[in-house]
């Protein structure tokens, strides 16, 4: 058992009547929900019996709160358990108890108690115009609290694409110069978990590999965990036969949409997309965009917001208007070249008309000189 | 005027020859298939999705010719070291001070017909060689960006060595968007490069089309004195 | 006795970031500011793109009172090129709507409103028997057994004794304002926990119809999803089924769990019936068409703005008037171009930041200039509340038996009078009451989409003006809607095809706004004048009548420090 004062998630789980059998039980479907092998299970077990609760301070800056909304719909493990049970969720604005003052002190409790062992989460973007006055808490600006805090986390994780993207604030013109976490923060490890908002178990199982193995699930390039966002929604999607067969909805609730045809001719995002979307499916896994006959969005990608219209499957092309697609800046390029092939073939023909005369003439002795396999002169 | 003396010059050997028709056919699949990938046909139909495949197949065409397009490529700048001094990558950089001067010759007497002065470039002109050169950078921009999004649906070793281009770029939409619009440059230079080989077999007689297929071009000789009638003409030095 | 000031930041368990400043004398509440200090520009993003994607830009204003910007955006865009959306689209909204509602109005009232009248420690002491005779006495619900609130109690002590008090750390717990017997106090923590369970099933309503929650999609038009019945790809037999379980369900939990709380805890606290009132004018856009949005008449929630407190006559609101809502800036952070004493209507706003405030890191921002993000919206020149309260009230006036009748109910089973409505309880007994009657319309809802589809008609989507080609070269709207929060509206220009202007005025803008140009203070501002505390290290009552409106701010609202002083520092003052 746990050598720390603190009690394990074992203990807990004992403390409110759980029996050893179904904890095990949790324990192997939570392996399970981590796409481990069986084999792992021993080793989650171990992890949810002797890891005492690790503290969590949650910062809120330039965000609209979904992600905090996303977190509480996670159906496993559920919000009570986790934030009753497998963590300490020592500071986030939208649940704790206290304000004010009793909040604050709560922070700085837990930066000071647990310096260098407490996970930092971040929801939101910090703005950097003008000097940071566009998002200020307690008269200090968010750039400000984010260095403060990071300096004693273990690990971080942002949430949401604003934490991980810049998201809608980030968004052309960016007003406020909308920053990701990860272009301001170095020398603690960074989990991007982006999505307007991630989904749910998404978030939860993220934390859950970090209780349940004590380190940093693998990330991709961009930083975000591999179980999550290796895949393509296309490659996921239960529509994408549709795609491949050829078969796309024309129109929202034309007859395709009714048969539940592919949504790439709507706009739909899922081709260039990294998101677990089509497989854990939201809410419980109830449904997700596409499958309620909206086309993804590509919440998850950064720009994505800029990457507009999002009813065409090809953006407007930079620098020019809100119906230009590069297929018509293409049409158009190439109308103007046969214009201009036009022009230069008649002007040829007025101008050098001397010389083309001279060259038709030749042409009968090139022939000639052709058929005999060598040099000839021209008469 | 004065009689021109034709020479006939083997320019073109069959590697060139055969690069540049596979490519040919090559780009044309691929702005098709592209092009359809990009913006499929409409089709309302009560087919089941089990029973057909065409878009995969356009998609499956579209990859197969990619990798066509591309060791093909490789080859062809294999040949810029290993051909003839026509096919010489040296052709295609203009990085010396005569080479820019006949840039701006070619410009003068094709394009904008100031004068008549005849260019008497035996291989490729200074300007063509430098937009093949833009050409092959076109080439590179459509393997890289095409192979990265390809990436992302394969497992093979091959185009996840382009990977790196997905996140350099800001994400898959970014990257498809301007291979998307990179296809528009090769319909483009298709439609003025068959313009102007025309151009020159109607205006000078030199056998620009037919060079392609059978590797002789004529030149007028009284601007190449050293000018063989051989093969060994074209060879490397 | 000398003033004091307090200050409170961050205040919790509100969406977005809030600072309070009050200063008390002779232990209540003689003044207060109120300042937004975080801006995202979300209306100069919006400028310049595709109307039909406006909803998703809007949506992201906030995460907790998700879907009402998606639905007053489209709705805008609807209003500006005259689209006419489907009844089975119209219907899915209001659906989608209903389920907003039950969900953020139980989330509000169990976690971000009742620990201010629930003490968790106290809960510690309670009989778990007593509990479940006192649960039994006023619900039927099932989980009210002596066994089952024996075990949340296990479950909290435990939690307790564990030293690590996370959400719970630093409470209000024993303050001389908890008034709650200990068995009360162990009913509200469980049902907090139970609550907490729950909400994560109603919302499935927006994932079945919008693919996700938070943030379901909308579409300009219509809804995005299909119904085919003879189809496993579209909204099928199965599909409706589950809406209509969920529908039930949650009726069930708001009937049998949220009312009869609701009931018991404001049972102990009537004397909040006097305290928090505030301002007297109400405002609500109304919503739930029943026969399009073009006919207010039909609303569920009606249309109207109360003065004065006078609730025999209802006054005609008309957003479309260019001189009825109207946004001053004289307080705030932005730049007009004919000066900060203009008042503009949204359709000829202007959103060009302008920061003027000190310099962070700062103790004092100066209200005799500009000190918020916040524009400071009027209805005709007069400072309005909006929310769960104004929308009853309006409807209590306009004579709607059904809102009238339950609002009598609850105001019977309390036994206070109607003018206890106007105060800190009255706004939180009013989103409780709202939430009975949307649970019952989603019941209506429900049976008309059904007969709706069983009559052949399933259209979701009116394509007819979805092309840009068949738009007018120029044309305004304007997209009203009722967030659980209040009145909400998005004004909207569109030039060739593009966004020219985009103005939201959100309920937080009413309701949290700085002063206008002649001092009138906005509702916050207003509702906390008078408000008693016992103890200015532990100012639990402010933060009780803050938590009545709901505070939902994307921006931040911070409320002046005239001394300059942050956190919870008591000094003497002027």
């Amino acid at each position: 058992m746990s050598t720390n004062s603190r009690p394990t998630i074992w203990e807990h789980a004992q403390s409110k009547g759980v029996s050893r059998r179904d904890f095990l039980a949790a324990c192997a479907w939570m392996t399970a929900m981590l796409g481990l092998p069986a084999s792992a299970v021993a080793q989650v077990t171990k992890a949810l019996e002797t890891q005492p609760r690790i503290p969590v301070l949650w910062f809120h800056f330039q965000e609209c709160t979904c992600c905090s909304e996303s977190f509480i719909r996670s159906s496993h493990p559920g919000i009570a358990d986790i934030v009753l049970d497998k963590i300490s969720l020592d500071y986030t604005e939208t649940l704790m108890a206290a304000s004010g003052k009793q909040a604050e002190d709560a922070l700085h409790d837990t930066m000071t108690k647990y310096k260098g062992k407490y996970l930092m989460v971040v929801e939101g973007s910090v703005p950097t115009a003008d000097g940071g006055v566009y998002c200020c808490i307690g008269g200090r600006t968010a750039l400000d609290i984010v260095q403060e805090a990071a300096a004693g986390a273990k690990a971080m994780i942002c949430w949401g694409s604003c934490a991980s993207n810049g998201c809608v604030q980030a968004a052309k013109p960016n007003p406020t110069q909308a920053t990701p976490i990860h272009k301001l923060i170095s020398g603690v490890p960074i989990i991007n978990v982006p999505g307007c908002p991630p989904i749910a178990e998404v978030m939860t199982g993220t934390i859950v590999h970090l209780l349940a193995f004590d380190r940093i699930p693998q990330l991709d390039g961009l930083g975000r965990p591999k179980a999550f966002y290796s895949r393509r929604v296309h490659d996921t999607c239960y529509r994408r036969p549709n795609y491949d067969a050829g078969l796309f909805v024309n129109s929202f609730d034309d007859e395709n949409a009714k048969r539940g045809y592919c949504l790439y001719k709507m706009g739909c995002r899922g081709p260039v997309t990294y998101n677990a979307c089509g497989v854990m499916r939201w809410n419980g896994g109830v449904s997700f965009p596409i499958q309620s006959g909206h086309g993804c969005i590509g919440c998850s990608e950064g720009n994505f917001w800029d990457n507009g219209p999002f009813y065409r499957h090809l953006p407007n092309f930079p620098g020019f208007g809100i119906e230009t697609t590069a297929d018509k800046v293409g049409v158009a390029l190439g109308a103007a070249t046969a214009v201009g092939i036009a022009a230069h073939a008649i002007s040829t023909n007025i101008r050098k008309r001397h010389l083309i005369k001279e060259e038709i003439a030749a042409s009968e002795d090139v022939k000639d000189c052709r058929a005999e396999q060598g040099g000839c002169e021209i008469k | 005027m004065q009689k021109a003396t034709l020479g006939r010059v083997y320019v073109w050997e069959i590697p060139v020859r055969f690069y540049h028709w596979l490519n040919a056919l090559s780009l044309v699949v691929l702005c098709v298939t592209g092009y359809l990938i990009g913006a499929p046909l409409a089709i309302q139909q009560a087919t089941e999705a089990s029973f057909a495949y065409w878009f995969g197949k356009v998609r499956f065409i579209h990859f197969l010719f990619a990798y066509i397009f591309f060791f093909n490529f490789l080859f062809r700048i294999y040949w810029g070291f290993a051909g003839n001094r026509y096919a010489n990558w040296k052709n295609f950089i203009p990085y010396r001070k005569n080479q820019w001067k006949e840039i701006k010759q070619v410009i003068a007497v094709d394009v904008l017909q100031r004068d008549n002065t005849p260019i008497e470039t035996i291989g490729h002109n200074a300007v063509a060689g430098f937009t093949y050169f833009m050409t092959f950078l076109a080439f590179l921009f459509q393997c890289v960006t095409g192979f990265g999004l390809y990436a992302a649906m394969s497992k093979a070793w091959f185009p996840k060595m382009f990977a790196w281009i997905v996140p350099l770029m800001g994400g898959d939409f970014a990257v498809r968007q301007w291979h998307h619009a990179f296809m528009w440059f090769f319909i483009l230079f298709a439609l003025v490069h068959v313009y102007i080989v025309f151009y020159h077999d109607y205006v000078e007689g030199r056998g620009e089309i037919s060079s392609m297929g059978s590797g002789w071009k004529f030149i007028e000789k009284e601007y190449h004195p050293t000018l063989k009638d051989e093969k060994s003409a074209g060879e490397k030095k | 006795m000398a003033a004091k000031r307090i200050v409170i930041d961050p205040v919790t368990r509100i969406e977005g970031h809030l600072r309070v400043e009050v200063e008390v004398k002779d232990g209540f509440v003689t003044d207060a500011f109120s300042s937004g200090t975080m801006v995202r520009g979300l209306e100069i993003i919006l400028r310049g793109r595709d109307p039909r994607d406006a909803w998703a830009f809007a949506e992201r204003t906030c995460g907790v009172c998700t879907t009402v910007h998606a639905l007053a955006s489209v709705r805008s865009v609807e209003d500006a090129l005259g689209i006419v959306i489907p009844p089975n689209a119209e219907l899915i909204r209001n659906l989608m709507f209903c389920t907003q509602y039950m969900q953020d109005h139980v989330v509000h009232f169990y976690h971000l409103h009742a620990l201010d009248w629930v003490d968790v420690v106290s809960a510690l002491k309670a009989d778990p028997k007593a509990t479940s005779e006192l649960a039994q006495s006023i619900s039927h619900w099932p989980k009210s057994s002596t066994g089952y609130f024996s075990d949340v109690q296990k479950r909290i002590a435990k939690f307790v004794a564990s030293g690590q008090l996370g959400i719970f750390a630093n409470g209000y717990w024993g303050h001389s304002a908890m008034k709650l017997p200990p068995e009360a106090n162990l009913l509200g923590v469980a049902h907090y926990i139970e609550a907490l369970d729950w909400q994560k099933e109603i919302v499935k309503v927006h994932t079945i119809f919008g693919g996700k929650n938070p943030h379901p999609n909308y579409l300009v038009g219509g809804a995005p999803c299909s119904f085919n019945l003879d189809d496993a790809n579209a909204i099928n037999a199965e599909r409706l089924a589950y809406v209509a379980k969920l529908l039930s369900d949650a009726k069930a939990f708001v009937e049998q769990v949220y009312i009869p709380d609701l009931l018991a805890i404001a049972s102990f606290y009537k004397d909040w019936g006097a305290i928090g009132g505030g301002l007297s004018n109400y405002l609500a856009y109304g919503d739930l068409p029943t026969n399009g949005f073009a006919n207010p008449g039909k609303f569920k929630f009606p249309r109207g703005a109360i003065l004065n407190r006078d609730l025999s006559k209802i006054h005609e609101v008309d957003a479309h008037d260019p001189q009825q809502v109207k946004e001053s800036i004289a307080h705030s952070w932005y730049q007009y171009s004919d000066g900060d004493a203009a008042a503009k209507h949204p359709w000829e706003g202007e959103t060009k930041l302008n920061y003027t405030g000190p310099k962070p890191p700062y103790d004092q921002l100066n209200v005799e200039g500009k000190y918020s993000w916040l524009k400071t919206p009027r209805w005709k020149g007069h400072a309005m509340e909006v929310g769960p309260l104004a929308r009853l009230l309006v409807g209590y006036g306009t004579g709607r038996a059904d809102i009238k009748e339950a609002v009598d109910m609850v105001l019977k089973k309390l036994d206070v009078p109607v003018a206890a409505l106007f105060s800190t309880l009255g706004r939180t007994a009013a989103r409780g009451i709202e939430t009975y009657l949307v649970a019952q319309w989603s019941q209506e809802f429900y049976s008309d989409l059904l007969a709706n589809i069983k009559n052949g008609d399933s259209r979701t989507f009116n394509g007819e003006k979805w092309e840009p080609s068949t738009w007018p070269a120029s044309a305004k709207g304007v997209g009203m809607s009722e967030a659980p929060r209040g009145a909400l509206a998005h004004w909207i220009v569109i030039e060739n095809e593009k966004i020219a202007n985009y103005q939201l005025v959100v309920p937080s803008t009413w309701n949290a706004s700085p002063r206008d140009a002649s001092g009138q203070r906005s509702a916050y501002e207003a509702s906390l004048i008078g408000t008693p505390v016992a103890d200015p290290d532990k100012p639990l009552e402010i933060i009780r009548t803050i938590h009545s409106f709901d505070p939902c701010l994307a921006c931040a609202v911070h409320l002046y420090d005239p001394q300059g002083r942050t956190l919870n520092r008591v000094t003497v003052g002027g």
